[in-house]
This record gives structure tokens, C-alpha cells and sequence, in this order.
């Protein structure tokens, strides 16, 4: 075969030689689009830097006050009078406060948060749980203030009055039917060894009936004393755990319904393939699964509850004192937020004071409390990337 | 104009009356090969590509017969990781040569996808797009390439009154043809098509095969097929590839009549692939 | 375990699983449904005359006619009670006046009780208010009894004493009483106007009149005669007046109340739109929600192309590597920064460091950072779900990198972009943490409509306003509606912004679809 290459002829539309650039045209070519992609990291590099800029500058105005005042009393004492003469700047019981409703809204969002995931990605129809989606968005999308709002105006005076016939109630519709599943699960567990089948059901509906007495007067005692409870004040640290809980739920919802979801079809077929009811599967096989993005989830709650300011700052009495005892959810507060949000007005007049620097020295302890609950996330993130990608 | 393909089949000329000094090598490799990574698809092919022809190149799956014809206007450029050794030229220029202008190379030779894929836009700026990144902005100059450039895809008449409709709007074998036609806009020398019709029914695979004979002898077009039918009807010769090697690259009607290597005769007889 | 076990166990679970989703849902409901209950009575409510005469005299809104035959109308109602309580003053002024004979008789005295008593009696003066009168003769007669020296004079001293006390008691209950009414019907015919804007108008709103008309006739009381906390009492101010010309005065305001007032269904749109006067005690939130609105567009205006290219950049120019997975980490921290510490660096960088002063742009910014991470979020998304064969199609036909970026993938992207964005919008408006320090103001002037005039200002926004009137504003009771309409309004600003964002998703991906034209 003869090959012709022909340079310029008349069959072809283009002359081949229009491919090749200049040097200067490429070189032009090259330096533009340097330029561009240079343009395009710097900002990206700017917006990613940010976060260092304001860890950067708020330690920057933290570190004078530990260099006036040592570390000593700003960790160990529950002195807090940052106007007084002479200024005492003890933030023990500021940051019990937050530890509190922190712990608080953690105990209301978590069980409730991973339970309603687990009916979202496992129990409800797909098309319930779709239109159950939006109710999460908007318990997400309402604004904090609004929350402090509420629990300010509606919840504080409820809780206030009707308190501890609330607690009560509470109290019995939780824990009724979990005591009345522990006492037959524990009897049955007690009995499971006792081979002979009469004396087995003899011994299992003693127990029964030990373990029923017990939790009933139990539950009495405790509802009693619930529902004889006066609350002297509805703004306390109880009422701000509540509204706090709610408000992680939609995060705590979400993160861990995408965990349970990223688990498959395989693993949940295997285990009722072995004849496992719903809910071992989930417990024994999903939630193991899930564990890192519902760990997740609880940090992201946390961080939420613990970042938190409106709510904190208008319904949790603002007291900066240890409550005694230090437990009692049901006397007011007053957190890390709510003391930076309520004293710069007044530490801001006189920049540069240890007044002023105390409150960036505790910005500066929820922003590192912050930054590690991320890197631990992300540390769990790429952990299970690279299971998944070593078992694969 | 709907033509069975048995009876487009036999439209075609007898390739063997094409002759020796028409033949110009409008691609041409040399010992060409394409790595993913470390991991050799395409293994040192020497081969021209005609012009003014219909050529297709066949093969099972995964044999690098899509990768070889991306690396034509260097699609594969996309891919991260993916390099090449040996030249690919195209009329004389080497694609991988230094100081390529990417532009004008995908301008020179113009692809249609497996899958149609129009933009999210209106038919007719589907077709303009080509021709505003060239420079064409002008709004007559513009309605005069979509006129022509639907017309030669055969989708003109389908879609004349429609032409500020969503593209995605169409049927999926109008899609393609329009991708052709967005194709063609661009003036290109070469039509790439990355086997056009495995996304449609027969019907519309029957109209995009009309259209490719109708555009034979004014563009080379290369075809990358699954469908040894397909090869036959449109073509005027075949390459067949087989593990990224190029086992055999004829006429067609010779090819698929008479292989002289073992392994397109197992293929073309359906003894593997 | 037994099967039945296992399936209660199951079920139980199950169940556990339904009641926290009826809990959220539950919580949902009590916490929207009287914020909005309460809320709509912002603008949906029974309105006074009061309301109307307020509305025309300060927003020149209304009919003025028909204003002047109401005006007519209610001081016809109103009449009585004035008339009652004028024959009443005239009645103690009686009494005061049958005192002047006694007094002067003392006053001819030569000892020293006729010498205090002239003294004092000179101080009377017929312009002073009648209380001061009185008091100034209960004083009298107070000293008057630590100088008695004969037992003659001493019984008609303390006979004058007897009855100055109680045209005391009964001038100052009625005073007491006036200010109750004045309340609720603004000021007296022929009272000189009062200085303050809430005290120049009567109840314009009708629940507030029927708690200001509780407030007219029972007076509170705290009872402690338990131990601990003290009761609120209610005692029927007509036992101070029983007998008097007041006593039916009680029933008749009871009775006639709308014929005084005129309550009215009213849609008070105005709320949204007028300016509060007299810190929320009547107008509307105009100034808040125009604030927000600037500090929410400001944010927008400066997340959302750094967002974005930041998007673009990571999802199309990226490669993976070291310097990637740290801006990543970064911008993943910046997320979990609690807001209350972006208010921080705004004041300490933006205010202290920068010098810019407390306004709209600080704030701005600030909100700006706190919305930058989900916008880089959900751009990136938005950006990676567009279709690589668009890509390819575009580079296909020679265009560039960036006219492929610019042309095809942002266009296609866009419905994500903008969903991302108006969601952050939504954020936006509700935070307040960020611009407590950095653009917020409690009082402020309205800001102005020109957006080049308003950057340097202090601000009042929903968010701030809400917490600040429902903590710091002397009469929050007053306003309890304000605050409710406040609350409800920024939380359906923020639920519309986001079910525009899902409709917004839904028609452009729709149309990406080609199922529209």
C-alpha cells in the first residue's frame, strides 16, 4: 500500500499544520491558564483558611489573660466575678454549666435521635419516612433564637407550674413499658438454665413476680417523688437539656440515618436470612456497622448543644454558680456561650482588659473542644474508608 | 427515508473498486500504545485511518477499541493517569506533539458518545455551541450552521419548529442525531463516533445509519461498533481488535468475507466475543 | 430466649422506634404551634378605635370622617364615666371646701397650733392638683395633734383629722383608678396630652383592653399569709366606693366597654411594614426585617462567589493530595465552629482589628463565614452530580477547561448551587450569635432603603430583637404579641426561604430533565 500524506490538500477542510500553536501562543495559552488555576486555589486556600485565621486570632487575644492571671484560677475556681475589685475570673462553674446541658440535651437527643434514624432506615415504609424527612428539615431550619424563644415564653412558666406533674408523666411513659420488658427479659435470663421444664416455669414466674413488685414500687417511689417536685425557677439547666436535645435531633437524625443506610442490603438479608428478628439485626448486626457514623452523630450533637447560645443565654437563668448538688438539673446555669454572648457588651469597652481576654480564653476552649470532635470525625471517616477499601 | 438496513447494506460500493492513489492516510499510528496507569490497553497499533472513508473498528469488549478512538482527539486526556507512547498523527501532525492546540485538534475531529448527551439547553443552542466557542456569534450566521448542520443530520425537519424546546426534550434517537449534528457544526474533517447506536432501538439505529452513509465521502468517520452487521452495512473498512492488539484491518466486504487470521474469523463467526 | 420474647422484644423495639418519631414530631408541633397561634395575632386581632386613631394621627392611614363620627361615637359611651368621676372630685373638693371654716377658726388662734395652721394654709394653692391639697392638710392636722394642749380642741382636731383622711384615701384611690381607666381609654377629655407615645393612646388592641379592664376593676393584691410564696388576690376596686357616685361607674364599664372602644376585626398588615414607635409598644417590625434582610443579602453577597469557586476548584481542578485533604479538613472545621465564636473574631478582627465600624458590613462578613462551609458543601455536591458526559460533550467540541466549567457544568449545576444557597440564606437570617457584637443594635434608626448608606450602620435585626425585647424591654408583657408575631416571622422567613429552595430543586431538575420547555 502506498501511504500519500498530503499536507495541505484540497479534501481536507483544515490544513493540519493549524493544530500546532506558536510557542508564544502557547506559552500564552499556558501562563493563562496558570494564572487561572493559581486564581482559583488562592481562593479556595483563603476560604479554607479562615478557620486557622480565627483559631490564629482568637488565641491571639486569649493568651494575655493567662499571661495576667496564670492558668490556676481560670480551671479551679468557681469564682466568678469578672467586675468585682478585685476581679475574680474562676470559670469551674461556667464550664460545669455547659458541661451540663451539654451532657443533658446528649441524654435527650441520642436515644431518641438513633431511634428514630433506625425507623426512618429500617422500620417505616420508604414513602412514610420521605414525608417524615421534611419535619427533620424543619426542626433543623428553625432559627436558635427561636428555640430561646420558646423555651424562654412557653416552656420556662409550664415548667415552672406544672414542672414536676410534667416529670411525672414523662417519667411513667418511659419507664413502664422499659421496666416491664426488663423484668421479663431478666427472668428469663435468670431461668435459662434450669432444664427441667416445670420448675423452670415455676422459677421464671417467681422471678417475675420479685423483679414486677420491685419495679412497681419503684416506680411509685419515683413518680411520687417527681410529681411532688416544685421547681422554684422554669429558666434551668433541665429546660435548657430539653430544648437543646431537640434542636441536635434533626443532626443526630440525619448523620446517623445516612450511617445506617451506607451499611446495605447484604449485611441485613444475611442476618434475617438466619432467622434474626428486626430488631437483632439491628442491634446486633446494622448498629455494629453503623457504630462510626452514629458516633458521629452523637459528636456532631454534641458540638451542637455545646456551641449553642441563644437557647442558653435567654432560658438558663445565666447563674455562674455550681449547683448543688452539682447534678441538679433544676436550677439555673450558665454557660461558656451565654457568658461570652452576655459580657462582652460590657468587657468590650475596656479592650485589652482581663475581662476582655477571659472571655476570648473561653471562646478559645469551645473552639479547641470544637476542632478536636472534627479531627476525631474525620479520623473515624478515613478509618472506614479504608476498611471498606481493605475489604474490597 | 426510512431505509431497512438489509437494503442499505447493499447500497454500499464494492470497496475494492476504491483505488490505490485516492487512498490518503488521514490518521495514521505507529506503534501506538495507551497505558492506564501501568496497564497497557492499546498495544503498539500501526495504522491509517483513510480519508473520506467509513472506517469501524470491531472487537469484543474491553479489547481498547473506544480508548484508541478517544485518544484521537485526546478524550483521554480526562482520564487521570492515562499516558501514551508512539505517535498518533493526524494528517502529518503528531496529536501527542508538543505545542498541540487541544481546541483546534477536537475542533478538526468531532466525537458523538455512546450515549446521547445533550447539553441541558435549547436545540438550537446545542447546535450553536460549537460554533460560538469558534467565534461565531453572530445571530444569521448562527441560524445558517443549525439550519445546515441539523439538515445534514437529518433532524431538520423533525425539529424546525421547535428549536428554542429543551433538547433533552427529544427521543433518544433524535438526541444522538442532534449530538451528530452539534458535531458537524464545528466543521471537523473527522467524525469520532464511540458506537453511536448501542443506546437506541433498531428504529432510530436504522436512521443513524442512513445518516452515516449520507455523510460518507465528506467526512472520514470512524466508527467504533459492537454490531458486526453494523460494521458491514456502513462500512468501507474494518479494524478488529482484540486484547488492545490490532489483530486485522481490511476492506470490509474482504474482512468479513475472507479474514485471514484465525481469530476475526472465531470473532465474525461468533465463536467468542 | 423464648420466640414470643424475642417478638415482644421485636415489637418493643419497634415501638420505641414510632414513639421518637411522634415525639419529634409532637415537639414540633408544640413548639410551632403557639408561636404561630400567637404570632398571627401580630397582625390578625380585634383593634380598637384606639388603634385606627392611632394609625390615621401617625401613619396617615384610614378615613378621617369616618375617624371623627367614631370619635364622637365612643366619647358619647365614655361620658358617664367621666361624668361620675367629675361629680365624685367635686364631691371631695365639697368636703374639702366644709374644712375651710374649722381651719381658719384654728388659724385666728394666737398659740402655736394658730400659727402652724397658717403657715400651712398658705401653701394651698387652688392650681396645684388636689391630692397635693389634700396632703398638705392631712400634714397639718397630723402635727396639729402632737401640739394639742386642751381637751376642747382636741376632739375637733381629731374630728378634722377623721376627715382628711378619708378624703385622702378617697382621692387617692380615685386617682388610682383614673390611671387604671386612662389605660384603657388614653387620656381624659381636656387632660393635657402626655408626653409619652404610649400614655397619649388607650388599649389598641381588644385582649389587651379586657386585661387592662380587669386591671380597672379588681385591684391586685399578694396574699402571705401562707408561708413561702405569696397569692395573687383579686379584690373588687368598687368596695373603695361603695356608696359614692362611683359605684355604678364599675358596672358600667364592665357593660359598655366595646361601645367605648369599638373593638373591630382587624388585618394589620402594617405590622410587617411600619416602624415601630415607642420601642414596639405600637407600630410594626419593618426596621428588624429590613435588617435582617440586608445582613442576610450581604452575607449571600459575599459567601457565595468565594463558595463557589472554592467548588469549583475542589471538584474540577483538584488533585488529591496532601494539600487538598488539609483545605478539606479545614473548611470541615470551620463548619463545627460554634457561631458565638464567629461573633468573637468579628469583633475582635473585623471591629478591634480592622477598624470597621459596628454595622452592616461587620455583620455581614461575619454571617458570611458562618454560611461559607455549606455553600462550598453544597455547590461541590451540586457541581459533582452534574453528568461527566456534559463534560465530555463540551470539551468534545473544543472549548476549554474553563469555558466548559462556565458554559455547561454551572448552568447545570445551578438548581444546586441556588438550593445550597437560598438553605444558607435561611441560616443566615435566623443567626444571632455572629452579629451580637459585629452589626446589632437594640434601638437604631431605620436603615435606609439605599444599600450604599447602610453598611457603616448599627442594625436592628429579627433575630437580635427578639431576644433583646423578650429579655431587656420594661413592658414585655405589653408586647407579648410583638414578640410572638417577631418569632412567627422569622421562622416562616426561614421555612419559606427553604421550601423555595426544595421547589426551586424540583422545577430546574424538572427541567434539566426536558419535561417543561
Amino acid at each position: 500500500m502506498s501511504v500519500t500524506v498530503l499536507k495541505k490538500t484540497s479534501i481536507l477542510n483544515t490544513p493540519s499544520d493549524n493544530l500546532v500553536l506558536s510557542s508564544r501562543a502557547n506559552l500564552a495559552q499556558n501562563i493563562l491558564a496558570w494564572i487561572g488555576q493559581s486564581f482559583l486555589f488562592l481562593v479556595t486556600a483563603t476560604a479554607a483558611m479562615i478557620v486557622l485565621f480565627i483559631i490564629f486570632y482568637i488565641a491571639k487575644n486569649a493568651i494575655p489573660f493567662f499571661q495576667i492571671q496564670g492558668l490556676t484560677e481560670f480551671f479551679t475556681s468557681a469564682e466568678w466575678y469578672p467586675s468585682g475589685d478585685p476581679p475574680a475570673f474562676g470559670v469551674l462553674a461556667i464550664m460545669l454549666g455547659s458541661t451540663l446541658v451539654t451532657l443533658g440535651a446528649i441524654v435527650v437527643t441520642v436515644p431518641l435521635g438513633v431511634a428514630a434514624a433506625v425507623c426512618l432506615s429500617d422500620i417505616l415504609p420508604f414513602s412514610i419516612s420521605q414525608t417524615i424527612k421534611p419535619i427533620v428539615e424543619i426542626l433543623a431550619a428553625i432559627p436558635s433564637v427561636a428555640y430561646g424563644f420558646f423555651a424562654l415564653v412557653i416552656f420556662a412558666p409550664l415548667l415552672q407550674e406544672e414542672g414536676g406533674r410534667l416529670l411525672m408523666v414523662g417519667w411513667y411513659l418511659l419507664a413502664v413499658p422499659f421496666l416491664f420488658i426488663i423484668t421479663i427479659v431478666i427472668s428469663e435470663m435468670l431461668t435459662f438454665k434450669i432444664t427441667h421444664e416445670s420448675s423452670r416455669k415455676t422459677a421464671r414466674t417467681a422471678a417475675l413476680f420479685v423483679l414486677g413488685g420491685s419495679f412497681i414500687a419503684l416506680l411509685i417511689f419515683v413518680g411520687n417523688t417527681l410529681g411532688n417536685l416544685t421547681i422554684t425557677t422554669g429558666t434551668n439547666a433541665l429546660n435548657v437539656s430539653i430544648i437543646l436535645g431537640i434542636m441536635a435531633l434533626p443532626t443526630v437524625v440525619s448523620v446517623s440515618q445516612d450511617a445506617l443506610q451506607a451499611v446495605g442490603r447484604e449485611l441485613r438479608d444475611a442476618s434475617y436470612a438466619l432467622g434474626a428478628t428486626r430488631a437483632e439485626t439491628l442491634i446486633k448486626v446494622i448498629m455494629p456497622a453503623a457504630s462510626g457514623g452514629i458516633f458521629i452523630a452523637v459528636l456532631l450533637g454534641i458540638m451542637r448543644a455545646l456551641g449553642e447560645t441563644m437557647v442558653v443565654w435567654m432560658a438558663s437563668g445565666n447563674a455562674a454558680q455550681i449547683p448543688s448538688p452539682w447534678f441538679n438539673y433544676l436550677q439555673p446555669v450558665r454557660t461558656l456561650t451565654a457568658t461570652i454572648a452576655g459580657d462582652m457588651g460590657e468587657a468590650d469597652q475596656v479592650t485589652g482588659s482581663s475581662r476582655y481576654h477571659v472571655l476570648f480564653a473561653m471562646g478559645l476552649i469551645l473552639l479547641m473542644f470544637c476542632f478536636l470532635c472534627n479531627l476525631v470525625s474525620e479520623w473515624i471517616v478515613s478509618r472506614q474508608r479504608k476498611k471498606l477499601r481493605g475489604e474490597n | 427515508m426510512t431505509q431497512s438496513p438489509a437494503t442499505n447494506a447493499s447500497s454500499i460500493p464494492s470497496t475494492a473498486n476504491i483505488e490505490e492513489s485516492q487512498k490518503i492516510a488521514h490518521v495514521t499510528a505507529k506503534d501506538f500504545s495507551i497505558y492506564y496507569s501501568s496497564k497497557e490497553v492499546v498495544k503498539k497499533i500501526n495504522l491509517d485511518i483513510w480519508a473520506k472513508k467509513v472506517t469501524a473498528i470491531i472487537g469484543p469488549s474491553g479489547c481498547g477499541k473506544s480508548t484508541f478512538l478517544r485518544s484521537i482527539n485526546r478524550m483521554n486526556d480526562l482520564i487521570p493517569g492515562c499516558t501514551v507512547t508512539g505517535d498518533l498523527s493526524l494528517n502529518g501532525t503528531n496529536v501527542y506533539g508538543k505545542r498541540i492546540d487541544i481546541t483546534a485538534l477536537r475542533k478538526t475531529a468531532g466525537i458523538v458518545f455512546q450515549k446521547p448527551n445533550p447539553f441541558p439547553k435549547s436545540i438550537f443552542d446545542n447546535i450553536a455551541y460549537g460554533p460560538r466557542l469558534h467565534g461565531v456569534t453572530r445571530r444569521p450566521e448562527l441560524e445558517l450552521v443549525v439550519e445546515k448542520s441539523l439538515r445534514q443530520a437529518a433532524l431538520w425537519d423533525e425539529v424546525k419548529d421547535r428549536l428554542p424546546n429543551n433538547a433533552l426534550s427529544l427521543s433518544g434517537g433524535q438526541q444522538q442525531r442532534l449530538c451528530i449534528a452539534r458535531s458537524l457544526a464545528i466543521e471537523p474533517d473527522i467524525l469520532l463516533m464511540d458506537e453511536p447506536t448501542s443506546a437506541l432501538d433498531p428504529k432510530a439505529t436504522a436512521r443513524i445509519e442512513d445518516l452515516i452513509s449520507e455523510l460518507r465521502g465528506k467526512y472520514t468517520i470512524i466508527i467504533v461498533t459492537h454490531n458486526m452487521q453494523q460494521a458491514s452495512r456502513i462500512s468501507d473498512f474494518t479494524a478488529f481488535f482484540y486484547e488492545g492488539v490490532l489483530i486485522e484491518y481490511d476492506q470490509t466486504l474482504p474482512l468479513f468475507t475472507n479474514p485471514s487470521k484465525k481469530r476475526t474469523e472465531d470473532y465474525i463467526t461468533g465463536r467468542f466475543g | 430466649m423464648k420466640i414470643t420474647t424475642r417478638k415482644m422484644l421485636d415489637r418493643s423495639f419497634s415501638s420505641f422506634g414510632l414513639f421518637s418519631i411522634v415525639l419529634m414530631i409532637l415537639a414540633l408541633l408544640v413548639i410551632l404551634v403557639p408561636i404561630f397561634k400567637r404570632g398571627s395575632t401580630a397582625i390578625v386581632f380585634n383593634g380598637t378605635v384606639e388603634h385606627r386613631r392611632f394609625l390615621l394621627e401617625r401613619f396617615e392611614r384610614g378615613d378621617e370622617q369616618e375617624m371623627a363620627s367614631e370619635i364622637t361615637a365612643i366619647q358619647a359611651a365614655q361620658k358617664p364615666v367621666y361624668d361620675m368621676i367629675e361629680h365624685f372630685e367635686n364631691r371631695q373638693r365639697k368636703y374639702l371646701d366644709a374644712l375651710n371654716e374649722p381651719l381658719t377658726k384654728l388659724a385666728k388662734r394666737s398659740d402655736s397650733i394658730g400659727r402652724l395652721t397658717k403657715r400651712r394654709l398658705k401653701r394651698l394653692d387652688k392650681n396645684k392638683p388636689f391630692l397635693t391639697n389634700v396632703k398638705t392638710i392631712q400634714k397639718l392636722t397630723d402635727r396639729l395633734k402632737g401640739h394639742v394642749d386642751s381637751d376642747n380642741i382636741q376632739a375637733e382636731i381629731e374630728q378634722l383629722d377623721a376627715t382628711i383622711q378619708k378624703i385622702e384615701t378617697q382621692t387617692k384611690n380615685l386617682v388610682e383608678l383614673k390611671e387604671a381607666i386612662r389605660e384603657l381609654l388614653g387620656p381624659a377629655p381636656g387632660e393635657t396630652r402626655p408626653v409619652l407615645l404610649r400614655k397619649q393612646y388607650g388599649q389598641t388592641r381588644w385582649d389587651r383592653a379586657q386585661v387592662k379592664l380587669h386591671e380597672v376593676l379588681y385591684i391586685e393584691k399578694w396574699d402571705y399569709s401562707n408561708e413561702g410564696m405569696g397569692r395573687k388576690v383579686f379584690e373588687p376596686r368598687v368596695e373603695h366606693f361603695r356608696g359614692t357616685e362611683i359605684e355604678p361607674l364599675f358596672d358600667y364599664m364592665e357593660t359598655n366597654t366595646e361601645a367605648m372602644l369599638r373593638p373591630q376585626l382587624t388585618f394589620y398588615w402594617g405590622f410587617l411594614t411600619d416602624k415601630s414607635m415607642d420601642i414596639h409598644i405600637f407600630g410594626g417590625i419593618f426596621p428588624e426585617l429590613l435588617g435582617t434582610v440586608y445582613l442576610t443579602l450581604g452575607a449571600i453577597l459575599f459567601a457565595v462567589p468565594m463558595g463557589v469557586i472554592a467548588a469549583i476548584y475542589f471538584s474540577e481542578y483538584a488533585r488529591p493530595g496532601i494539600i487538598i485533604s488539609f483545605l478539606r479538613i479545614c473548611i470541615s472545621t470551620l463548619a463545627g465552629v460554634p457561631s458565638i465564636v464567629f461573633g468573637m473574631f468579628g469583633l475582635a478582627f473585623l471591629l478591634n482589628g480592622c477598624h470597621l465600624p459596628k454595622g452592616v458590613l461587620a455583620g455581614s462578613l461575619t454571617l458570611a463565614l458562618v454560611i461559607l462551609p455549606t455553600i462550598i458543601r453544597s455547590a461541590e455536591e451540586a457541581i459533582r452530580a452534574v453528568p461527566r458526559t456534559y463534560r465530555e460533550a463540551a470539551l468534545s467540541l473544543g472549548a476549554s477547561r474553563w469555558r466548559t466549567v462556565v458554559t455547561v457544568v454551572i448552568p447545570a449545576a445551578l438548581p444546586g448551587i441556588l438550593t445550597g444557597t437560598v438553605i444558607s440564606m435561611g441560616r443566615a437570617a435566623g443567626e444571632t450569635a455572629p452579629i451580637i457584637f459585629t452589626a446589632a443594635a437594640s434601638v437604631a434608626a431605620t436603615l435606609s432603603l439605599n444599600p450604599l448608606q447602610v453598611w457603616d450602620q448599627p442594625t436592628q435585626a429579627l433575630s437580635w430583637n427578639i431576644y433583646n425585647l423578650c429579655t431587656e424591654h420594661e413592658a414585655a408583657n405589653e408586647i407579648q404579641h410583638v414578640l410572638f408575631g417577631m418569632t412567627a416571622t422569622i421562622i416562616l422567613v426561614v421555612l419559606f426561604l427553604n421550601l423555595f429552595a426544595i421547589i426551586l430543586r424540583a422545577r430546574i431538575s424538572k427541567k434539566l430533565k426536558g419535561e417543561t420547555t
